[in-house]
């Protein structure tokens, strides 16, 4: 919100002696074609104004629902609905970067480089492809969790009376469930959930998988039945060294470099973030490395460019969210892969401790429990669609963007 | 002090046991049913119950064996809450009967040990008991007056689908296993493709698989044999049938992805992120794209339609389970393929990726209207559209690699010139690449319209071959793009006779690579008229400038005879040596690359040079003051033969 405010008016103090002190070093060095001066405004206050958007109030989103309230739409930062909104703020920012490019070659007021800088950037959001199909891959396979748990969840909601051979079921579900959520956290290179719940498993499954024909028979264990997912990234492929890559000599421009460093800068920050998020969300391999690590791009000093307090605020929310215990281990930071945990295994939990047939509060227990983690696969299965099409989105951007020549003119030397 | 209702049920329950239990496990497993249908029945009573009979029994063959194995329960008897009232049993009704009857057989499958389809007539036998099951459960639902029998139904049908699910999954992954196994798995019949590809898991040297004709395509794998289809829809019949479909779809994909991974794995297209693709160079991305092109067309033609057609014959009229189940077994593997294409696009734009490039947009594009029946119902319709998107990207690369070469001729710097004004480096590759690329002057067309993958291939054809076509639009602008390079090239010979040279070399040659190509109809006869006559143009501006001043020189004026004196021919012999001379020794080193336009400028010059030339020796000759002290360094056949040497390049 304070954010905003900063950005809105552009004539405040603060952001018009910055941008003055910035061009009249600038003129210095070249003559300024006139307009650029402007475009270089409009465009870091969009940029800022896109980001301040994506604030969450400041109530601490936490335990608390759905209600950020605050500076952006509201959502809960790190739902689903929030990471749409962060690639569409993302999308949108490139396109205003295109056109910033384009004004500036327009008015041959792109040096060689400048040129070179716009190359930079491509280069780096080049290497943001691959985490976007993981992260495509990720919210694919997250749509399979869905999938199992809302067997569990409808099958428990039936109307009538709980049976064991709904509990039975739904067991089965959430068994099948649990070894894809302890593979996949395996797969993200992460320790805790995973430990916890093998062994979870094997208490609260064990006694659905008593029965002695099942070795002998399957002559695969479960874990091989429901195998983890296959990403069509290879599997050699690590998110924390992407993450890296991507944000590998990220560095604020000194206040003499004209032209195209500024936006060049925020662009490479908002890549980055962007690129941090989708892993953080997802699951994806190696991922809990890149969390770990202090990946997040070097800073910006606060007061440097109007973008910046967002851009520090949204990262320090985001590294809280990925440091909070609750989260640490999980298989994603997305919000309703924590709502979906957190009910699976209050519904196991529920289950395990039902007795049959069921009566009373145990009943009740269990439904709730089954109502809960039916809302959230609901919430999934409307939101991770668009989520998909969207990460697609921001990929087919920056092929296209590359494609149709942004850095035609400086593609090859002599 | 058990009441007396719970005594007659115990007894009851132990009399079945003892009747049908022939085995530790099975008894157990009845017990269990037992023990849940019904919750004044606990496990511990009836195993306390169980361990009584026993050891009364005693030795007595036809019990219960020993029963060591389970924990037995050493509470002997609890004491037991005093059930409700209303807790008698009811009478027994034919329905329960039923019940008991299925789940004395179903219980009796679900314990064994091995598969149940390993013997066709315990599966017909199953399968039977399990429809029996779910006409029961419906029935029982529908009369809706009986919860707890309906509830036991309902239990011993969980079982049965548990059971279903595993048998349903090992026949998918080893059919082998199943009882009456026709003939011929996966591969026995006109997969042979599978194999030739599949050799590559070597990778290193073996020759490149070559894609062949695509009606050789128009080939489905058969992974399981009908009988073994046949089984497997039967059970997935049955696990929609009693409400079990999504777990069926699931286990569905789940054992098929591993066939399908595998399938992809050998025909040698190793994975390849984005990030690899941009650091590979280009003679390993040529290579695999040479694997990718038959990979791709293999599964999307021959792997996918043929999961399709299993699919369909699994779920043969178990609607959207089908579809579910079939886009998650192939999606990963799909988008995988998919993947490789975006990251070729979005890589390097140097003109020599075009032709690569061109053929997997020319793979995709071509597959796309086939694609249609196999990705028909709206499961599918995401990877469908990724198969567009590929293919527009890849249609943009193209036209990218394309623009790309117009940014290469223009930033070409003229520094070297080419030796003796011939024809320049990039002359010859713009030309030989255009040429080239009029071999796939359709796609390019296609492309630079915008218009990918037009609505069914050959049906949208565009016409490439006019000059108002995109595409020979986009040429002619090549042309001028390298015209005006030459143009610039040209100013860096001091020599402005030798920038003549250089513009008619290069001038020549590409109209002589226009001529004989498709380029001639895309540029058409009016641009190759402009372009002789820029040639003639420059043609006659060498012969201006060269032969210019020497034919002035020899200009005797007026036909007139004694216009001259003696002493002023003289002296324009002495100047026409030294131009000539000059010109000799420097020109006869230029080159002119085309015979004809050599013969033809040597024509000229001879036209020009040789009648005046000759005029003025003869007059010198006849003129009597001049034929004292003559001296005639070249005869007028010494002229006409140095003529005749003039642009044989530094090698002569």
């Amino acid at each position: 919100m304070p954010v905003t405010e900063h950005q809105g008016s552009s004539s405040s103090p603060s952001t018009f002696s910055f941008g003055r002190s910035l061009l009249s070093l600038r003129r210095d060095h070249v003559a300024m074609p006139s307009g650029e001066e402007a475009d270089l405004e409009a465009f870091q206050r969009h940029f800022a104004a896109s980001l301040g958007e994506l604030l969450p109030g400041e109530v601490e989103g936490g335990g608390g629902g759905g209600g950020g309230g605050g500076g952006g739409g509201g959502e809960e930062i790190l739902s689903v609905a929030w990471i749409r909104r962060l690639l569409e703020s993302f999308i949108l920012c490139q396109e205003e970067f295109r056109v910033f490019v384009a004004q500036a070659r327009r008015r041959g007021a792109l040096p060689a480089a400048g040129e070179k800088l716009v190359v930079e950037f491509h280069e780096r959001a080049v290497k943001a492809l691959d985490v976007c199909n993981a992260a495509r891959d990720g919210v694919d396979q997250v749509r399979r969790w869905e999938r199992l748990a809302d067997i569990a969840a409808s099958v428990l909601l039936a109307p009538g009376e709980i049976h064991e051979g709904q509990l039975r079921r739904a067991r089965k579900a959430l068994s099948d469930l649990s070894v894809l959520l302890v593979d996949d956290t395996a797969a993200s290179g992460s320790g805790g959930v995973a430990s916890f719940l093998a062994s979870h498993r094997n208490r609260s499954f064990g006694r659905a998988r008593a029965s002695p024909s099942r070795a002998s028979l399957a002559g695969a264990t479960s874990s091989s039945h429901f195998r983890s997912l296959s990403w069509s990234v290879s599997r050699a492929w690590s998110a924390s060294r992407q993450l890296q890559a991507i944000g590998a000599g990220l560095a604020a421009p000194r206040a003499h470099e004209a032209g195209l460093a500024a936006p060049v800068y925020a662009m490479g920050c908002v890549l980055h973030l962007v690129a941090w998020a989708l892993v953080a969300a997802v699951p994806c391999p190696d991922r809990s490395t890149a969390l770990q690590a202090h990946h997040l791009p070097a800073a910006p000093a606060r007061a440097a460019f109007p973008w910046a307090p967002p851009l520090l605020t949204l990262q320090e929310r985001l590294a809280e969210e990925g440091k909070r215990k609750d989260r640490r281990n999980s298989c994603g930071l997305l919000k309703e892969i924590h709502v979906l945990e957190k009910s699976t295994q209050k519904l196991t939990d529920a289950i395990d401790a039902a007795p049959i047939p069921l009566f009373g509060d145990r009943e009740a227990d269990v439904r709730e429990a089954a109502a809960e983690l039916a809302a959230v696969c609901a919430a999934m299965r409307d939101g991770l669609e668009p989520l998909e099409r969207q990460v697609r989105e921001v990929f087919h951007r920056i092929v296209r963007s590359r494609v149709e020549g942004l850095d035609s003119s400086m593609h090859n030397a002599d | 002090m058990a009441e007396d209702g719970e005594e007659k049920l115990l007894a009851t329950v132990q009399h079945i046991v003892q009747t049908l239990g022939s085995s530790d496990t099975m008894t157990e497993d009845i017990l269990r049913v037992f023990s849940n249908y019904d919750g004044r029945l606990s496990l511990d009573k009836l195993y306390a119950a169980r361990a009584a009979a026993a050891s009364a029994a005693g030795g007595g063959g036809g019990g219960l064996g020993g029963g060591g194995e389970h924990s037995m329960p050493e509470s002997p008897t609890l004491p037991l809450p005093p059930p409700p009232a209303a807790a008698v049993p009811p009478p027994v009704t034919s329905m329960e009967r039923t019940v008991r009857t299925l789940d004395r057989q179903i219980s009796q499958f679900v314990a064994m040990d091995r598969l149940i389809w390993a013997d066709s007539a315990d599966a017909d036998a199953f399968l039977e008991a399990v429809d029996d099951l779910i006409g029961t459960v419906q029935e029982l639902e529908a009369a809706g007056t009986n919860r707890g029998l309906f509830d036991r139904a309902e239990e011993l049908l969980s079982r049965c689908m548990a059971r279903l699910e595993e048998e349903f999954r090992a026949l998918i992954e080893r059919p082998d296993d199943a009882a009456p196994a026709a003939p011929g798995g996966f591969r026995s019949d006109g997969s042979d493709d599978e194999e030739e590809f599949g050799g590559g898991d070597g990778y290193g040297d073996e020759p490149i698989p070559i894609a062949k004709p695509v009606t050789d395509y128009d080939v489905v794998i058969d992974a399981l044999s009908p009988g073994s289809v046949a089984n497997v829809h039967q059970i997935a019949r049955r696990m929609v049938d009693a409400g079990f479909g999504r777990e069926c779809a699931e286990v569905y994909a789940a054992a098929r992805r591993g066939f399908v991974d595998e399938s992809v794995a050998r025909l040698g297209v190793r994975p390849r992120t984005a990030e690899e693709v941009h650091a590979s160079s280009w003679e390993e991305l040529e290579f695999d794209i040479a694997r990718w092109i038959p990979a791709f067309n293999m599964v999307f033609r021959i792997l996918i339609p043929s999961e399709r057609r299993l699919c369909d014959r699994v779920f043969d009229g178990l609607a959207p389970f089908g579809d579910l189940a079939f886009i998650a077994a192939v999606r990963t593997q799909a988008l995988q393929l998919i993947s490789f294409g975006d990251a070729i696009s979005s890589s390097s734009r140097a003109p020599e990726r075009l032709f690569r490039v061109v053929d997997m947009y020319e793979a995709v594009r071509d597959l796309l209207p086939d694609l249609d029946p196999v990705f028909a119902d709206p499961y599918s319709a995401a990877l469908r559209a990724e198969v567009t998107a590929v293919c527009n990207t890849l249609g943009s690369s193209i036209k990218g690699i394309f623009m790309e070469l117009e940014n290469l001729i223009r930033r070409d710097p003229a520094r070297v010139a080419a030796q003796g004004g011939g024809i320049h480096p990039i002359t010859r590759y713009v030309m030989n690449y255009l040429r080239a690329a009029c071999g796939s002057r359709q796609t390019l067309e296609e492309v630079m319209e915008g218009d990918f993958g037009a609505v069914g291939g050959a049906a949208a054809a565009v016409d490439p071959d006019r000059p108002t076509s995109s595409l020979a639009v986009h040429i002619a602008w090549i042309m001028d793009v390298l015209h005006k390079n030459l143009d610039i090239k040209s100013k860096i010979y001091r020599d402005p006779s030798l920038a003549c040279v250089f513009l008619m070399n290069n001038g020549k040659y590409i109209i002589q690579k226009v001529n004989d190509s498709e380029l001639g109809v895309l540029l058409g006869d009016e641009w190759i008229k402009q372009m002789t006559n820029r040639v003639r143009r420059w043609s006659m501006d060498y012969q201006r400038v060269t032969w210019g001043k020497v034919t002035t020189v020899l200009q005797t004026g007026g036909p007139g005879v004694g216009g001259l004196p003696a002493t002023a021919m003289k002296q324009k012999l002495r100047m026409f040596n030294t131009y000539f001379q000059e010109i000799y020794e420097v020109q006869s080193e230029w080159v002119i690359a085309d015979e004809q336009l050599r013969v033809d400028v040597r024509a000229a010059v001879a036209e020009a040079v040789m009648p005046v030339y000759t005029a003025l020796i003869s007059r010198l000759k006849s003129s009597p003051e001049a034929r004292h002290d003559l001296y005639i360094k070249y005869t007028p056949e010494d002229v006409e033969a140095c003529i005749q040497h003039l642009f044989e390049g530094a090698a002569k």
